[in-house]
């Protein structure tokens, strides 16, 4: 018995390291990718080869008023199958390219651009496309520096600036979109076509038998590999609609590095799967999937796709978008250090591709956020503290977690309910053994100005007495088998479920109508919540435990008729969608929505936060889990983080330290833990550990100010909450891979969370320029040069190297509350970091934090200056200026406000808040004098290296008391030396 | 001026005491200005910095120690005193002055801005002299029903007394009668040893010692199979209830799947969370009567039950007794040379005249001193002798373990450790409560086992075994805290995780109650309880204020 035992758990130890890999596809275990990376192959030895695509020249018909225009294509292959192209220019440059098989069996699947985009982008009207005899060009920008070519023989799409190549579409004749066909035809026309060999040695072979004959066997390979149906372990996929897989080479012959296609566990700058350098072997996946302990460093695909990838050099950056929801593999390659080759191969889906000009990585951003949306503003208290736990059990549970923390006096702003709360896991049906009071529990937390997130997941309990279910059944929205009548069974944590089509319209009111709190008549609604509540959205990859990869069955039939794998990639997005719109719609007007995502697509931005799913207790997780949200910062959704301790196993008080430094620099942070871990919330570490985590909590709390001011920019104009080095500085080749150290959004402040273990020191790359920058803890002074530089910065336990670049100014609150919305009163602290040469700036924006009234104008939106009052002077001159009455169209997100009212309602509101310290570093003299309005401060100063000199050592600080300044008025501090 | 700033005056500072506004009466004495002239300075209490009088609760923390500040919220880590007339001052920490939010612990308010918070001091002072009353009166009742716990320990103390008394005479007795057995057995072996021995070489007897021993390892690895297959049934009857699906591992679906097949089972996901251990019951007695039906229909051969009831009766059989006895059926002469003669069979030729002439000496012998012919009979009286003897000496041990048992538990009675200084736990020792809580009864019986039942049948489990009171650091042995939690240890394993252990949080209370069952860490209980033992009667407790 002893022995069993012990060998039993022996066996365990292997399983509970680290995922079954063998229970997802590699690529050699999906026809098309193995097609499309066997054409891939076969093209690399045929240099002769040319794409069997062009475009007809006599087909091309621009629009008469619009960049736009379309042309037929033609396959030298099968020179019966029609196909035609679609290019269009957007009013801000990006370029639109769309193709599709015309006339076939059936339409290609074509709506993943209209989920993922915002709204149909408006075509320029200003641009103009010219055809020539070789092809469609059109030129832009402030110097025509941009040139669009779209090629006819072959087709090819290239945009070149400065006429230098940027990307190129189809440079390598990788485009292939595999027209419908029936087995029977494809029998048919094999008989007594043998297809020749030879021929593609030469070019000019080459050319003949494309005009003539149709090398359909060197082409598509001389197999029907995985045509019509294929297995993987146990489960066959049927198949019913045969090939119809797309693959396009897309190049950026004029850039070393690339960026983006998150979700992968892996380096934010991307390694290579093909040729030279490769770091792997299998292409990068997209395929939402609920990877269990997924791999610190892989390929695989995770639980969200965001088909956007970036191409930057010192010289430029270009971005391009497919638009595409069905399972996707990507090679990247290097044919030398400044080149770039990337291969995408999708099961299904028109050709959608969006081409980002660039040329700067925040034009990018623009840009690509201008077609899928900018992160939603979150709700203030959303960034706050998120504590998790599969399960808090009860609702005394839930009292007694919130009671130590206040014990404590450890700040946090919500407590979460993981699956365990809902009865037989039926969500939103509460188990009242154990959550007898549900509504009374959440008005507990709520009392200390608290939310509550609750977790609502897609699959449905089937039973009758389960009135979602069985809503979801009479009303006919739920996903149907292959067969396309009968209702898809799939297992899950209530056992026997359904899942809810939200691609079905009917679904959508009838989602939103689940989430009311007050009684709807007839009608089913979770009354026992409240219009705080958050919720969480997990498994929505979808995750099914008995289905294939964890998954839906391809072969499963959505609203329109679409199969599953057409659009498996959306599906995420759009639960997430609607719950973040039902959550909204509680009140009339409506708050902002908290809902939190697994899976996500290209838009999901718009709805709320993501989370990089269930990570585990190791270094190598908390450290892949700072550059993956960097990597879906990139991509457009910043609101991200990664479980906080790592959600599997129990990690040792160093561990669980340091993963408290990578969270409170996280845009979303929240810990979690599995349901077989030890408790380890905050209050029940041992000293000095749980001191430790407190201050790192208040430091979080303390800068607030600083991540709603990012979060502001970002859902203004796409830049990331937080930034990479790229981002920032674009020019500096040193920092294109650094994915471990960044810059929260345009504070100035460069941190470098400690993600490895005994660690007491850190060095922290300084960016190429000359430039001064400070310990935000200790003021100690580094200097950078034009070349860049590496520092080393103390990093004990206690220690979060963060420095603050010269020239920025820092908007904190520094008392200790148990909530965020606790602090909406409390007073500010500025941290004037003077630049080399004496001046600063930053930004403060301020809201409601809850409510949508700041489209309306109800805000504070501050700049606070600090400059030489004359040029020689020693002293400086700190000024508060009214931001938004300067831009008020770049104030808010999705309106641009015509003018800003400085005394609305929430100005007023917050009139009596001040500033109560101003601390100023680097001043080269002792002042003599520090007034305002004329009349003397109260202020101390210490002596200390001055911005602009050359040594290092702890800064000079002057520090104001209590200036009794509103943060909402124009004011000047005068520092004269 | 600008009139904004007037707001900016923290007004709440300005309408109370000014200086003394947080200071608990402790350190009132300590905030007093320093004059220096018309200056007025006064020092941070670490002594680290000497700032103006007005410094002192201006809303901004000048002092390290955050001293200046007791009556704002602009020193973190700092304290604030309210005064709550009418009810008790208590001390909040500076992160809840100013914050909006009216504080419990500050019923007068003071620690918002004017007019925010209500002084409700009245009421609350009242409401809380009402529930120490009441407090009070049940730590009053309570602990009557305490004092005649401790009572009873002290009758355990006599009774307990008594016994090893008692037992120590019991013990004398039996000793001498294990002695006198032990005599007669000794005496009675040494005779007939010999003649014994010369049975013993019967091939017949032989072979069945043969069979004796190959069938003691037969059934040895019997048992062991036995007890392999059912800690593998419960390893999986662990995995098919236990399994997370979390895992979304296939390989343990299969090994449900498959056990449930082997043993019968449905599929646990199958089975209505209701009805599913009334099914499994069902399905696993008609899996039982198949089986011994099957076995029935083989003609003669033992069925399991009887292999397990039957076999070691059959291992236990006296073989020299019946070796004796078989003597007599088999109708080999029954004469006391029996074997003597037939020896000679098996004697080489040669050596038989003399075997003979010292035979009939012996049988002479053994004739005259009238043992010869029985042999058989004294052979019985040698195991009837031994029997007793064992009884004699099983007797004897029992008593001696009633006697330690008594010791030990005289030893605990009034052990911290155990019953408490009092022995007023003495009472509850083996006193079991439960709680139904879902599908399952949770019970504890006290200083002994905690058990999880479920309320439809099916197997219990352990949750631990009575280990210690509080002894978490810090925590002094004896003191109200150490008996303010029971720690029951060890129970059954969980799948995939630690043994089971139950965390027993302890107050007074009328009843010796499990009032909530929780499991806040997978396989880790908590019960509330509630007893009466915990009842200190109110004059005793030096603690009374600060617990409340």
């Amino acid at each position: 018995m002893r022995a069993l035992s012990s060998l039993l758990v022996v066996a365990a130890i292997p399983a509970v390291l680290a995922v079954k890999t063998n229970d997802f596809k590699t690529c050699s275990q999906a026809g098309f990718c193995r097609r499309g990376r066997a054409l891939s192959a076969r093209v690399a030895e045929n240099p002769s080869w040319r794409s069997p695509y062009s475009v007809d020249a006599s087909s091309v018909a621009l629009s008469p008023d619009q960049a736009a225009f379309t042309a037929g294509v033609k396959s030298s292959i099968y020179p019966d199958v029609k196909f035609s192209l679609d290019v269009r220019i957007h009013d801000d440059g990006v370029v639109r390219v769309r193709m599709d098989e015309v006339d076939g069996l059936r339409q290609r699947y074509n709506e993943a651009a209209s989920w993922a985009l915002l709204e149909e982008p408006k075509v320029s009207q200003k641009i103009q496309w010219s055809v020539g005899k070789d092809g469609v060009r059109a030129a832009y920008g402030p110097k025509n520096d941009v040139q669009v070519d779209v090629s006819f023989e072959p087709l090819k799409v290239t945009l070149r600036r400065d006429g230098k190549e940027q990307v190129v579409l189809n440079s390598r004749g990788l485009l292939h979109m595999e027209h419908f066909r029936t087995k029977e035809s494809v029998a048919k026309s094999k008989e007594g076509m043998e297809v020749p060999e030879e021929g593609l040695d030469t070019d000019e072979n080459a050319q003949v038998v494309l005009g003539s004959l149709p090398r359909t066997a060197w082409f598509e390979g001389d197999s029907e590999d995985g045509w019509w149906e294929e297995t993987f372990n146990s489960f066959t996929d049927p198949k019913p609609r045969g090939p119809e897989s797309l693959s396009i080479d897309i190049d950026f012959p004029n850039h070393g590095h690339v960026y983006g296609i998150p979700q992968h566990a892996t380096r934010l700058d991307l390694p290579l799967t093909t040729g030279e350098g490769a770091h792997y072997t299998d292409p990068y996946r997209l395929y939402n999937a609920d990877v269990f302990e997924y791999l610190a460093d892989s390929t695989m695909s995770l639980y969200g796709s965001i088909p956007v990838m970036y191409a930057h050099s010192a010289d430029s950056t270009i971005g391009i978008f497919n638009a595409i929801g069905s399972e996707t593999w990507i090679d990247i390659g290097r044919p030398s250090p400044k080149s770039t080759t990337s291969h995408w191969i999708s099961e299904t889906g028109i050709l959608d591709i969006f081409i980002l000009p660039g040329p700067t990585p925040a034009d990018i951003f623009g840009q690509y956020t201008r077609l899928t949306g900018t992160p939603a503003l979150p709700a203030h208290w959303a960034l706050g503290y998120h504590q998790c736990r599969w399960n808090y059990i009860s609702s005394d549970d839930v009292r007694a977690v919130q009671k130590r923390f206040d014990e404590e006096d450890i700040p946090v702003d919500v407590f979460w309910l993981d699956i365990e709360y809902a009865e037989d896991h039926k969500y939103f049906i509460w188990d009242k053994r154990h959550f007898p009071d549900p509504v009374d529990m959440i008005k507990d937390v709520e009392a200390i100005e608290r939310k509550m997130v609750v977790i609502v997941d897609p699959h449905l309990k089937r039973t009758d007495d389960y009135p979602v279910y069985k809503q979801a059944k009479d009303l006919g929205l739920l996903v149907k088998k292959g067969d396309g009548q009968t209702d898809y069974e799939g297992w899950c944590w209530s056992g026997s479920s359904a899942w809810v089509d939200f691609f079905h319209p009917g679904s959508w009111d009838w989602w939103k109508s689940l989430f009311k709190v007050t009684p709807q008549g007839e009608q089913w609604s979770w009354v026992e919540s409240t219009v705080n509540t958050g919720i969480w959205n997990d498994m929505n990859e979808p995750s099914i435990f008995n289905g294939p990869e964890i998954s839906m069955p391809r072969e499963s039939i959505h609203h329109g008729g679409w199969e599953h794998r057409d659009l498996h990639n959306i599906n995420g997005m759009l639960f997430h969608n609607l719950t973040s719109q039902a959550a909204a719609a509680r009140t009339d007007p409506p708050k902002r929505p908290f809902v939190l995502t697994r899976s996500f697509y290209a838009g999901s931005q718009r709805f709320g936060a993501m989370w990089t799913g269930d990570n585990l207790g190791t270094w190598d997780h908390m450290a892949v889990g700072v550059k993956m949200v960097l990597a879906n910062n990139i991509a457009g959704f910043s609101f991200a983080g990664s479980d906080v301790g790592g959600f599997f196993g129990n990690p040792e008080p160093e561990m669980l330290v340091r993963w408290y430094g990578v969270g409170v620099f996280s845009p979303f942070f929240r810990a979690h833990a599995h349901i077989d871990t030890k408790r380890r919330e905050p209050f029940l570490l041992d000293e000095p550990y749980k001191s430790i985590v407190r201050d790192m909590l208040r430091l979080r709390y303390s800068m607030l100010p600083v991540w709603y001011t990012a979060f502001r920019e970002a859902s203004v104009t796409g830049l990331p909450v937080v930034r990479p080095h790229f981002v920032v500085f674009p020019h500096d080749e040193n920092g294109f891979s650094l994915d471990d150290q960044f810059f929260i959004g345009s504070s100035g402040l460069l941190v470098k969370p400690v993600t490895q273990k005994g660690v007491a020191e850190e060095t922290v790359y300084l960016p190429a320029e000359d430039q001064v920058y400070y310990d935000y803890f200790n003021h100690n002074v580094y200097r950078s040069t034009s070349k860049g530089k590496e520092i080393t910065v103390p990093a004990e336990l206690h220690q979060i190297p963060l420095l603050i670049r010269g020239g920025s100014i820092v908007s904190t609150r520094e008392r200790p509350r148990r909530s965020s919305p606790l602090m909406k009163k409390d007073p500010f602290t500025l941290r004037v970091a003077l630049s080399n040469d004496g001046s600063a700036r930053g930004e403060l924006y301020l809201d409601d934090g809850e409510t949508y009234s700041h489209r309306d104008g109800k805000f504070v939106w501050r700049e606070f200056i600090a400059e030489k009052p004359a040029k020689k002077s020693k002293g400086v001159r700190i000024s508060s200026r009214d931001l938004a009455a300067q831009k008020p169209t770049e104030a808010v997100d999705q309106v641009a406000l015509a003018t800003y009212d400085s005394s609305n309602d929430f100005a007023k509101n917050v009139a009596d808040v001040r500033v109560e310290k101003v601390v100023v570093l680097g001043l080269v003299t002792k002042p003599s004098s520090v007034t305002t309005g004329g009349k003397e401060l109260q202020w101390t100063f210490t002596q200390g290296v001055a911005a602009s000199a050359k040594q290092e050592g702890t800064a000079s600080e002057l520090v104001i008391k209590d200036p009794k300044l509103s943060i909402t008025s124009d004011w000047e501090i005068l520092v004269q030396a | 001026m600008n009139p904004w700033l007037l707001l900016l005056l923290p007004l709440h500072v300005l309408a109370s005491k000014g200086h003394l506004k947080g200071v608990s009466p402790e350190l009132a004495a300590r905030y007093v200005p320093t004059k220096k002239g018309s200056a007025e300075t006064w020092q941070c209490l670490d002594g680290s910095k000497s700032i103006d009088w007005t410094a002192v609760n201006d809303d901004y923390c000048d002092c390290p120690d955050g001293s200046d500040e007791p009556g704002t919220g602009a020193c973190p880590n700092s304290s604030f005193y309210c005064v709550n007339e009418g009810h008790i001052g208590s001390l909040i920490p500076s992160s809840r002055v100013g914050d909006g939010l009216c504080e419990p612990e500050c019923c007068d308010g003071s620690d918002e801005a004017p007019g925010v918070c209500p002084n409700v001091c009245k009421e609350v002072g009242e409401a809380y002299r009402e529930r120490v009353k009441a407090e009070e009166k049940l730590r009053k009742t309570g602990s009557k029903i305490r004092s005649t716990y401790v009572a009873f320990a002290q009758k355990e103390k006599k009774r307990l007394e008594d016994e090893i008394a008692q037992t120590e005479q019991e013990i004398a007795t039996r000793e001498k009668e294990v002695a006198r057995l032990r005599d007669l057995v000794e005496r009675t072996e040494s005779l007939s040893a010999a003649a014994l021995e010369e049975r013993k070489q019967s091939p017949l007897y032989q072979s069945l010692m043969t069979h004796v021993t190959a069938l003691k390892s037969l059934q040895r690895e019997h048992m062991e199979h036995l007890e392999r297959e059912k800690a593998l049934g419960d390893i999986l009857d662990n995995l098919r209830t236990g399994y997370n699906p979390n895992y979304q591992d296939m390989a343990v679906l299969e090994a449900v799947r498959g056990w449930e097949q082997l043993a019968g089972l449905p599929h646990i996901n199958d089975v209505g969370k209701d009805g599913e251990n009334e099914n499994e019951e069902e399905l696993g007695s008609d899996d039982v009567t198949t089986e011994e039906e099957e076995e029935a229909v083989e003609e003669g051969m033992w069925t399991a039950m009887q292999l397990e009831h039957q076999l070691d009766d059959l291992l236990n059989t006296d073989y020299e007794a019946l070796l004796v006895e078989h003597d007599k059926h088999v109708g080999a002469p029954a004469s006391p040379t029996s074997i003597l003669f037939n020896l000679s069979a098996y004697l080489p030729d040669a050596l038989i005249p003399q075997y003979e002439a010292i035979r009939d000496q012996v049988v002479a012998v053994l004739e005259m001193l009238g043992l010869a012919k029985g042999v058989s009979d004294r052979a019985a009286d040698t195991s009837k002798q031994q029997k007793a003897l064992n009884d004699a000496e099983h007797s004897l041990r029992l008593t001696k373990k009633e006697k330690e048992d008594a010791e030990k538990e005289l030893a605990r009675l009034f052990d911290p450790e155990w019953y408490g200084a009092q022995g007023e736990w003495k009472k509850l020792h083996g006193t079991c409560i439960d709680k139904e809580v879902g599908d399952y009864i949770y019970e504890v019986c006290l200083f002994d086992e905690a058990r999880q039942k479920p309320v439809k049948g099916g197997s219990t489990f352990s949750l631990g075994r009575f280990a210690s009171w509080n002894n978490a650091p810090g925590v002094e042995k004896g003191s109200p805290a150490y008996y303010s939690k029971q720690y029951y240890k060890n129970g059954a394993k969980c799948w995939n995780g630690p043994h089971r252990s139950v965390t027993l949080d302890m107050s007074c209370g009328l009843e010796n109650a499990v009032l909530s069952v929780g499991e806040p860490e997978k396989c880790e209980y908590a019960f509330k309880v509630t007893s009466p033992a915990l009842c200190l009667p109110l004059n005793v407790s030096g603690v009374k204020r600060e617990e409340l």
